[in-house]
């Protein structure tokens, strides 16, 4: 038995994000575990656990009917296999799950790690407001635009903002589900997950068949974190699967950075809190995830700064002249002298060096402020 | 006794009043002497039927001192139509028409001096307030026999000329007349006009999804609604569409609002009912007359009346002059506008659905939640031009949206189907069942009608939501005003989504509608499913 087909059957035997099982393969290899519970000998546990579901599994079989309906297993030494998803085997377990997945069930046209290589998740609350999925949509269509992968979860609110963000600019984008990549969760966005597999990628730990549950969200978002160089979190309320996301990518010391909201909302109040304790960056664009993604110094933003005026490269002194200068009835030197508190020659001096600069007009003894 | 009475209507806005006109053939001086307040058009009628009176044939009491009552004499009278029921009533004074066929009977009509009856503007409201009076049959121009013959149980005689009208209440055989011109022509030049409204959909919308649910909230309950937002962003786009997801007027809607057109005398030639919700769109630069009603002469119902039952669209809204803005107060609040001057005033239905457009600045361009915002006009000129939407006028708009202009991955989203309208119609319709059924019995159509004290008594949100929205108050985030109206809008949302009565859920989203904050995208999703 080859090591794909046996991490294929392993996939279908235990569930996502079980630790014991990816040390288990990691040290012995996947061929020899599986043969190893097949015999019903107990490793580590898990053969008791996973003696329910031995029965009947041929993953050979399982393997080909997938391949006819174009749903294809990605495992360790494949080509589109993002070796980056070992991290996962190095870091601390969250709630019990960790490790590195066995393997993804995929569909759709596009290289796994092709496209992760330069990507960022863009995850948020499922109750969303308009604002969240316009700025995800925003940032989402913008990273797209750049080249960088989009990858998500598919569910309502800012997930699919972000896929269809992606989508509008024609740039690519993985779905990452907590179920089998056969069944369209949630029924809702069937269409959605449809042109997905169309143009992009859908892929789950999960073989076909499975069905989500809550568990099974949680070792999601593990994967979601870890395809990625970075997760931008668009609204999480203070119990949100996003939050979990974040938190995994903290772990594998991938970049964490969160769109700011109305500080009244409730959806924003998980991001404000990552931001808060500095576990986030603060993004508000596309340009920003993009500087933060891309090596040090390769892509900076430009600082955000108003126009140019010509006032700004006056000195001090200047300044106080052209303060005293009135807007349409001409004055005097001394006038303006005494106004500014300066002597008479110096007022006289600046305000020839000003009318230099057109910003003063006038003569010898009437000057007023130019353009008006 | 040479006396007789017939009886005619006069308008007052739309109200009317019934008029006993009262003709003396008495010895005495040789005169027309006409008493009762007329007006200048109604002066002229002494002319105008003694000679229609000579050219049908009939001889006028030229020997006599002829008097005519206009009773009840202290209500200012004016209008042409009175001509018909004073050459009756002077016929029949003189004996050529028997006093009894009066009896009942309405007279409206212009006479020409060839004794041809003439359209006046105004039959179907003086139809209407005849019938309310227990009158049962009305005479009136041929053309306009239709409109009156809206109004149920009313027998209507269209008729020609004067010789007819005489001949028909002796019961004798009626002579032939050359049909009467219609009072409307039609119109000069077939351009788009009314028609571009009818082809608009919602389809034709991409993105915006906060916009067009506000809007579905608006029709399905009549809010009144505010959109603001940078020059070309779309407000004129989705205003226009708001009639196409009006359902078709119920048969009480229809007759009021084609009463006001036909006080307006702008009621189609070839149609007589109105049947489909209107939209009028004023210009800003509009006087005042035109908008709110008035004119010289009789007054006209304006703009806020001929879009009763339908969509008021005022566009650029802080453009319009301030006292105008002002006068908008009453309408937006009572559903109605009194227009008073001198000794008469008068008061037309005006229950639209306000949609004011403002752009965030002068120059169009600012946009509070967009860098990319090139504006540039000086904050101060901004305030001054926010100002103009004064705090009273504010408070009295239900709901306030920003429109954002399409962002490019709506324009290009492979999965982005804009709901066409007949959908959202199908919606609103069901919810504006809801509230006909709810509202069965008062005075009340729509959720916007509801007085607050009614609403609050019979129809309270639940518990929770009612002790949230008084907080609200209490901190001073709501006037009392503003509560009522985040209550009805509580309903309309309801009605929209088939919940019995409003609760949480329901609050939250009125009071985003209201204040402008985003809305959750549940909501919009869960609209469209339902």
């Amino acid at each position: 038995m080859t090591e794909r087909v046996a991490r294929a059957a392993l996939s279908r035997l235990s569930e996502p994000g079980d630790t014991r099982l990816s040390t288990l393969v990691g040290t012995l290899g996947a061929a020899k575990v599986y043969a190893l519970l097949r015999d019903e000998e107990d490793v580590a546990g898990v053969s008791t656990d996973v003696a329910t579901r031995l029965r009947g599994l041929d993953p050979e079989r399982e393997l080909e009917a997938a391949g006819a309906r174009g749903i294809r297993f990605i495992c360790p030494g494949d080509a589109e296999w993002p070796g980056w998803l070992s991290d996962l085997d190095h870091a601390e377990p969250l709630q019990g799950r960790g490790g590195a997945p066995l393997g993804l069930w995929a569909r759709g046209p596009l290289s796994l790690a092709e496209v992760c290589r330069s990507s960022a998740a863009v995850v948020g609350s499922r109750s969303a407001t308009t604002y969240g999925t316009a700025v995800a949509a925003d940032i989402a269509a913008y990273l797209a635009n750049s080249g960088v992968g989009v990858v998500s979860g598919a569910a309502f609110g800012i997930d699919q903002a972000a896929h269809r963000g992606a989508l509008a600019t024609k740039g690519q984008t993985v779905a990452v589900l907590a179920c089998g990549v056969d069944r369209p969760y949630p029924a809702a966005h069937k269409n959605l997950l449809d042109y997905i597999v169309d143009v992009g990628l859908v892929v789950s730990e999960l073989p076909p068949g499975c069905s989500p549950t809550r568990l099974r969200f949680l070792s999601r978002n593990r994967v979601i974190a870890a395809l990625t160089q970075g997760t931008v979190i668009v609204e999480a309320a203070v119990r949100s699967g996003a939050l979990n996301t974040a938190g995994w990518a903290l772990r594998l010391n991938r970049q964490v950075m969160g769109v700011p909201g109305p500080v009244t909302s409730a959806p924003s109040e998980g991001v404000h809190h990552l931001i808060r304790t500095r576990d986030a960056s603060l993004v508000t664009r596309g340009e920003d995830v993009l500087e933060l993604l891309s090596p040090v110094g390769s892509f900076l933003t430009p600082d955000a700064r108003g126009p140019d005026r010509p006032r700004d490269a006056l000195t001090e002194r200047e300044q106080r002249v052209l303060d005293a200068v009135p807007l349409f009835r001409g004055a005097s030197p001394g006038s303006i002298a005494r106004t500014a508190g300066l002597a008479v020659p110096d007022v006289r001096e600046v305000l020839t060096r000003m009318r230099g600069k057109s910003l003063v007009e006038g003569a010898d003894d009437l000057w007023r402020l130019a353009g008006q | 006794m040479a006396v007789a009475t017939a009886r005619t209507i006069s308008l007052q806005g739309a109200t009317g009043y019934l008029i006993d006109v009262q003709v003396d053939l008495s010895q005495g001086v040789v005169k027309t002497a006409m008493v009762g307040r007329p007006d200048a058009s109604i002066s002229e009628a002494r002319d105008r039927c003694r000679a229609a009176v000579t050219n049908s044939g009939f001889d006028w009491p030229a020997t006599r001192r002829v008097t005519i009552l206009l009773s009840p004499a202290d209500l200012p009278k004016r209008g042409p139509h009175f001509d018909l029921a004073i050459a009756v009533a002077t016929l029949s004074a003189a004996g050529k028409v028997p006093p009894g066929a009066l009896a009942g009977v309405v007279f409206i009509g212009e006479l020409t001096l060839d004794g041809r009856l003439r359209s006046v503007p105004g039959v179907l409201p003086m139809t209407m307030s005849a019938s309310n009076r227990g009158i049962r049959c009305v005479v009136v121009p041929e053309p306009q026999a239709d409109e009156a013959a809206l109004v149920p149980g009313m027998t209507v005689l269209g008729v020609r000329s004067l010789a007819q009208v005489v001949a028909e209440l002796n019961g004798q055989e009626i002579p032939v007349a050359p049909p009467v011109e219609p009072l409307a022509s039609g119109p000069l030049l077939s351009w788009r006009g009314d028609e571009r409204i009818a082809d608009l959909d919602m389809r034709d919308v991409l993105g915006m999804a906060d916009a067009r649910y506000a809007l579905e909230v608006a029709a399905a309950g009549g809010h009144h609604l505010m959109l603001s937002g940078p020059k070309g962003a779309g407000k004129t786009t989705l205003a226009e569409r708001i009639t196409s997801l009006l359902p078709d007027l119920t048969l009480e809607e229809s007759l009021e609002l084609s009463a006001i057109y036909s006080l307006a005398g702008c009621l189609p030639p070839d149609q007589t009912m109105i049947t489909r919700p209107p939209f009028r769109a004023p210009h800003h630069s509009a006087s005042r007359a035109s908008l709110l009603g008035g004119g010289s002469g009789r007054v006209r119902p304006g703009e806020v009346s001929r879009a009763h039952t339908g969509t008021l669209f005022l566009d650029e809204f802080p453009l319009f002059n301030a006292d105008i803005i002002e006068a908008l107060r009453q309408p937006l609040e009572s559903g109605e506008i009194t227009i008073a001057r001198g000794e008469e005033s008068a008061t037309f239905p005006a229950r639209s659905m306000f949609v004011i457009a403002c752009n965030p600045c002068p120059c169009g361009d600012y946009h509070p939640t967009n860098r990319d915002n090139r504006c540039t006009c000086a904050e101060v000129k901004r305030r001054e031009y926010r100002r103009r939407i004064s705090g009273p006028i504010a408070d009295r708009i239900d709901i306030t949206r920003h429109i954002e202009p399409v962002r490019p991955y709506e324009m290009f989203d492979p999965l982005g189907r804009p709901e066409p309208s007949a959908e959202v119609r199908r919606r609103v319709t069901a919810a504006r069942l809801a509230q006909s059924q709810r509202y069965a019995g008062t005075a009340w159509r729509l959720n916007a009608d509801v007085a607050g004290p009614a609403l609050r008594k019979s129809w309270p949100l639940t518990d929770e939501a009612d002790r949230h929205l008084t907080e609200r108050v209490y901190s001073g985030e709501l006037t009392r005003r503003g509560a009522t109206r985040v209550h009805r809008l509580a309903w309309t949302v309801a009605d929209l989504a088939g919940v019995g009565v409003p609760g949480m859920r329901e609050l939250d989203v009125a009071l985003r509608l209201r204040t402008g904050e985003p809305m959750s995208v549940a909501t919009l999703e869960t609209a469209r499913a339902g």
